[in-house]
């Protein structure tokens, strides 16, 4: 029985207009979405690959002598992935560039194209269209499955057969998901093909992958929304309140809630200010100053001069005191850039009771963009810190005429030569590759918004369920 | 006859369902909303007076006339928590330095960068989401819906007029919406105003009211395009289907397809063609300075630290340092002046760039009265780019004074007094004391003067608000133009 009532709710949605309507706008919100994304991803990609070869290069020629390899600062850049098609995350005004050598990594930077004078408009990427646009679609169809049957008179005479009210339910939920996936699906495959006969994007297995998962996803987002649509309208009794009540619900849930993470992280986790920052690290240098005039570091720390011969030059003292100082302004700056994440993911947090904001995070957990993207980057760089470091004390272990002291003073390694002046094989040398996380990782962040996204799910469901079962259909 | 109609459209749409909802939803969501809003003004306030009172302490710790570089800061817009705008996205600071002319600069550059993934929230989404939604919820059905119901056959069955059904409807309609805005207006008021740290003068209260006056009209257009396809359809379902897919075209489309659009029509100068003309400045800078700079031949023996604003002076040198560095200032110091200038028409193009495109932005996304809406607010609210660029002029002239008090001061940079305490009497001296100096008297250093002018503001708005009364019209008669044809059988 089930399966009859399925095939009428689909036919009767395909001949009306709101169907027309909307296949139209998503698809072409969809061709949009995949025009825009080919025309921005292959300049992106010159973009990085230029700015990363000219690092690279750069690198290169410090290889002649290895203490110059401690001390150049290298420029590391996000790459742009083809799976900001699906979610962009707000990359384009998120950090993307750092800086950094050996010993000290400054604060992540924003080094963009965009405007910061203009307002900031959402990539029109998947999640824009599924999250806002399909949203609504999914309202506008089932705000009137039930009190518009009832209105019409059909319902009571579906019911007086013997056909239980859950199957009705059921059916009726199928026959929504399965009219809103068309659209969905036609938009997907229009976006997909766009993308895909460019020559500018590669996808590959593992892209593949991810992009199914952010369709079950969107699948699972949606019928929260089919199943909160089919809650009220079981409702109410007649379609105009159904609808209102829906669409102010929207509002509320999908506009207003996501905006509030802004002023909600101000107030529950403010992150200090660049002033504040600047006397902490006039501070912490203050301080590494006290202690030097205290003698902690040993004889003569602060004194250099550039004849390695002085016998006033305490080398072992020096790299204490300046290892301190670069270890105290790292501690500080790290401590910082901390705070700062931590009230961009307060504000999420908090936000997350809208299913809006529970799916974005969830998109850009699996597809590994925004604000992951940039913490995962900053890990990366780090392990990489660590990784030339070992390279060049193990090369400078190798010179006998070294003093085996690495500490960032650029002066001392070059007139004392605590750092080895020997040419090493640039070959040999780590260079920095950003790594893409696999699916398995990817899923593992995303675990509880998923679990999250089928608890409303389930709790609507029991709603709608509830709700009908005591239906008056008279 | 218009006046009957309006009065029984109007009782009739205030015991709706729809309206109930609406309205609670208005006056819950403000008064949720407004005390956040209320609360991250005060914090704001907060931060700006300690960073005032710490500048002027610093100021007070100056030694040297060298050292006094102050920062202004721009007060938080009072009424902000209505219209956000730029306010969180443009720095509120500017520094007075005398090789660097002061210019707007993103705020992100020294603040959070990691809050660009949210989205603006003021009090004025509350009256372009939720308020224009129930505009369109009350409209879609004036016409269609009573058509269906049979009652509009009635009606016109008698002597009334066409236009006098229509006139009466939009006059219900307006009256029925100005009673949520006129409730969420109030409330938001006497919330911001239980506020300690608010207080609004009267050139404020007419910003308010003409905010008042931007929300009536904004709604009234959303009310009028809801009318529109309640006489374009016959039932009224599809009139409520076509409405709502236009107010996601205005809402969501518009808006951001402006933006992208500006983006890609007027690309703004890469980093690094500024970067490079930055660099060349600075290169034409240096070879000046070393061809004219006399060679240093001095010698300091004691520099101390601690100076304000986190600089250096010189406490005690010879003769020969004193009379090589006065030299050495007087040279420099006009040259730097005049590179600030050089160096500030780079940003300078850059800027103009910026606010081309925002310009054509604009203009774009003038075709949805919710970004007319938006613009007029920002604008009543202080929160715009003008408010930030009248900011920064302000600023510039303060430099330009306090260069000239500086110049004054210390004879065109070459006196002592520029770059040391330590005076030719002392040297002749030399006393052996190491006490500090103590600090200049500024007590004839100009102010910072900050005028906001209303004038200007009002002027600002005009246009924005003739486009919303001129789309009220062309919608409206439009809405007559099918209505005189529609088939009420």
């Amino acid at each position: 029985m089930i399966r009859p009532i399925i095939c009428k709710e689909l036919l009767e949605n395909l001949l009306s207009i709101r169907f027309i309507l909307s296949m139209l706008l998503i698809i072409s919100l969809f061709s949009v979405s995949g025009f825009l994304f080919v025309g921005k991803y292959g300049q992106q990609s010159d973009d990085y690959w230029r700015k990363t070869n000219r690092n690279l290069a750069g690198l290169r020629e410090q290889s002649d002598r290895l203490y110059q390899l401690a001390f150049y600062k290298q420029e590391v850049y996000s790459k742009p992935k083809p799976l900001t098609l699906c979610v962009e995350g707000f990359e384009k005004s998120l950090p993307n560039c750092l800086r950094f050598d050996v010993f000290t990594s400054d604060l992540p930077e924003v080094k963009s194209q965009s405007s910061f004078i203009l307002p900031q408009f959402s990539d029109i990427d998947w999640v824009f269209i599924i999250s806002l646009v399909l949203s609504f679609v999914v309202l506008v169809f089932t705000y009137d499955c039930i009190c518009g049957e009832k209105e019409t008179g059909t319902l009571r005479l579906m019911l007086a057969g013997s056909i239980p009210r859950y199957k009705v339910l059921i059916a009726k939920y199928f026959g929504v998901t399965f009219t809103v996936g068309i659209p969905l699906l036609v938009g997907l495959l229009v976006n997909l093909i766009i993308v895909v006969s460019s020559k500018d994007v590669v996808l590959d297995g593992e892209i593949w992958l991810k992009v199914f998962a952010i369709v079950v996803l969107s699948f699972l987002y949606l019928s929260i929304f089919v199943l909160l649509g089919m809650f009220v309208s079981s409702r109410t009794a007649h379609s105009a309140n159904s609808m209102v009540v829906l669409l102010l619900v929207w509002v509320a849930l999908v506009i207003l809630i996501p905006s509030l993470g802004r002023i909600i992280s101000d107030l529950s986790a403010r992150a200090p200010t660049a002033e504040e920052l600047e006397r902490k690290l006039a501070e912490v240098g203050d301080q590494v100053s006290n202690d030097e005039r205290s003698g902690k570091f040993g004889e003569r720390a602060g004194y250099m001069s550039t004849n390695p011969n002085d016998p006033r030059n305490n080398p072992p003292a020096r790299a204490r005191l300046k290892t301190a100082g670069a270890n105290a302004k790292n501690a500080a700056l790290e401590g910082h850039h901390n705070k700062t994440l931590a009230q961009a993911f307060a504000g999420r947090d908090i936000t997350s009771i809208s299913p809006t904001v529970i799916y974005q995070r969830a998109s850009e957990a699996v597809a590994g963009t925004g604000i992951n993207h940039c913490v995962n980057l900053h890990e990366e760089t780090k392990q990489y810190q660590a990784s030339l470091k070992e390279y060049i004390r193990s090369k400078d272990l190798e010179d006998p005429n070294s003093l085996h002291l690495i500490f960032p003073e650029e002066g001392c390694a070059q007139y004392w030569q605590t750092i080895s002046h020997r040419p090493v094989d640039f070959d040999t040398v780590p260079k920095f590759q950003e790594r893409d996380l696999a699916l398995g990782q990817s899923l593992k962040l995303a675990i509880w918004d998923i679990g999250l996204l089928m608890l409303f799910n389930l709790v609507f469901f029991a709603a709608a369920f509830v709700s009908f079962l005591r239906y008056d259909v008279r | 006859m218009i006046w009957k109609i309006a009065k029984k459209e109007f009782l009739l749409n205030l015991m709706t369902f729809k309206f109930a909802v609406g309205t609670i939803l208005c006056v819950v969501l403000m008064a949720v909303f407004m005390p956040i809003l209320a609360k991250d003004y005060e914090e704001r306030l907060k931060t700006y007076n300690g960073n005032v009172a710490r500048n002027k302490a610093e100021l007070r710790k100056v030694k040297v006339y060298k050292n006094i570089i102050p920062t202004i800061y721009r007060p938080p817009s009072m009424l902000s928590a209505f219209s956000e705008g730029l306010e969180k996205r443009v720095g509120n600071s500017a520094t007075i330095e005398l090789d660097k002319v002061p210019e707007i600069s993103a705020a992100a550059a020294r603040g959070n960068p990691y809050l660009s993934i949210f989205s603006v929230f003021d009090a004025s989404l509350i009256f372009k989401i939720v308020i224009s939604v129930l505009a369109m919820l009350v409209a879609y059905d004036a016409v269609s819906g009573e058509r269906e119901h049979g009652t509009l056959r009635l009606i016109l069955a008698n002597r009334t007029a066409r236009h006098q059904v229509l006139l009466g409807k939009l006059l219900a309609g307006l009256m029925v919406l100005v009673v949520p805005i006129t409730i969420a207006f109030i409330m938001g008021l006497v919330i911001l105003l239980s506020f300690p740290m608010v207080d609004l003068a009267g050139s404020d209260w007419i910003r308010i009211g003409l905010m008042y006056l931007a929300s009536l009209i904004f709604i009234s257009a959303m009310y009028n395009i809801g009318l529109l396809f309640s006489c374009l359809a016959r039932r009224s379902a599809i009139s409520l289907v076509l409405g709502l897919f236009v107010w996601i075209v205005f809402v969501v489309v518009i808006p951001n397809g402006s933006v992208y659009l500006s983006a890609q029509i007027l690309p703004p100068e890469t980093a690094e063609k500024i970067e490079g003309q930055v660099a060349s400045i600075r290169e034409a800078m240096s070879s000046e300075i070393s061809r004219g700079q006399p060679p240093r031949t001095g010698d300091w023996s004691e520099s101390d630290t601690g100076d304000a604003f986190g600089n250096y002076y010189v406490k005690r040198c010879n003769k020969a340092f004193m009379e090589d560095n006065q030299k050495r200032y007087s040279f420099r110091t006009p040259l730097e002046i005049k590179y600030a200038d050089k160096f500030w028409e780079v940003e300078n193009s850059y800027l103009s760039s910026l606010f081309g495109q925002k310009q054509l932005a604009d203009n774009l996304s003038r075709l949805s009265p919710i970004c007319l809406y938006d613009n007029a607010m920002s604008m009543l609210a202080g929160t715009n780019i003008a408010s930030f660029q009248s900011f920064i002029k302000g600023v510039k002239t303060h430099r330009n004074r306090i260069i000239d008090y500086i110049r004054s001061k210390t004879d065109n940079f070459s006196a002592t007094s520029f770059f040391t305490t330590y005076t030719k009497e002392e040297m002749e001296q030399s006393p052996k004391n190491t006490a500090d100096p103590p600090s200049l008297d500024l007590s004839d250093l100009p102010r910072f003067i900050d005028k906001a002018d209303i004038v200007e503001i009002l002027r600002g708005v005009i246009p924005d608000l003739a486009l919303l009364v001129f789309g009220n019209v062309l919608f409206f008669a439009m809405a007559f133009a099918a209505f005189v044809r529609y088939d009420v059988r």
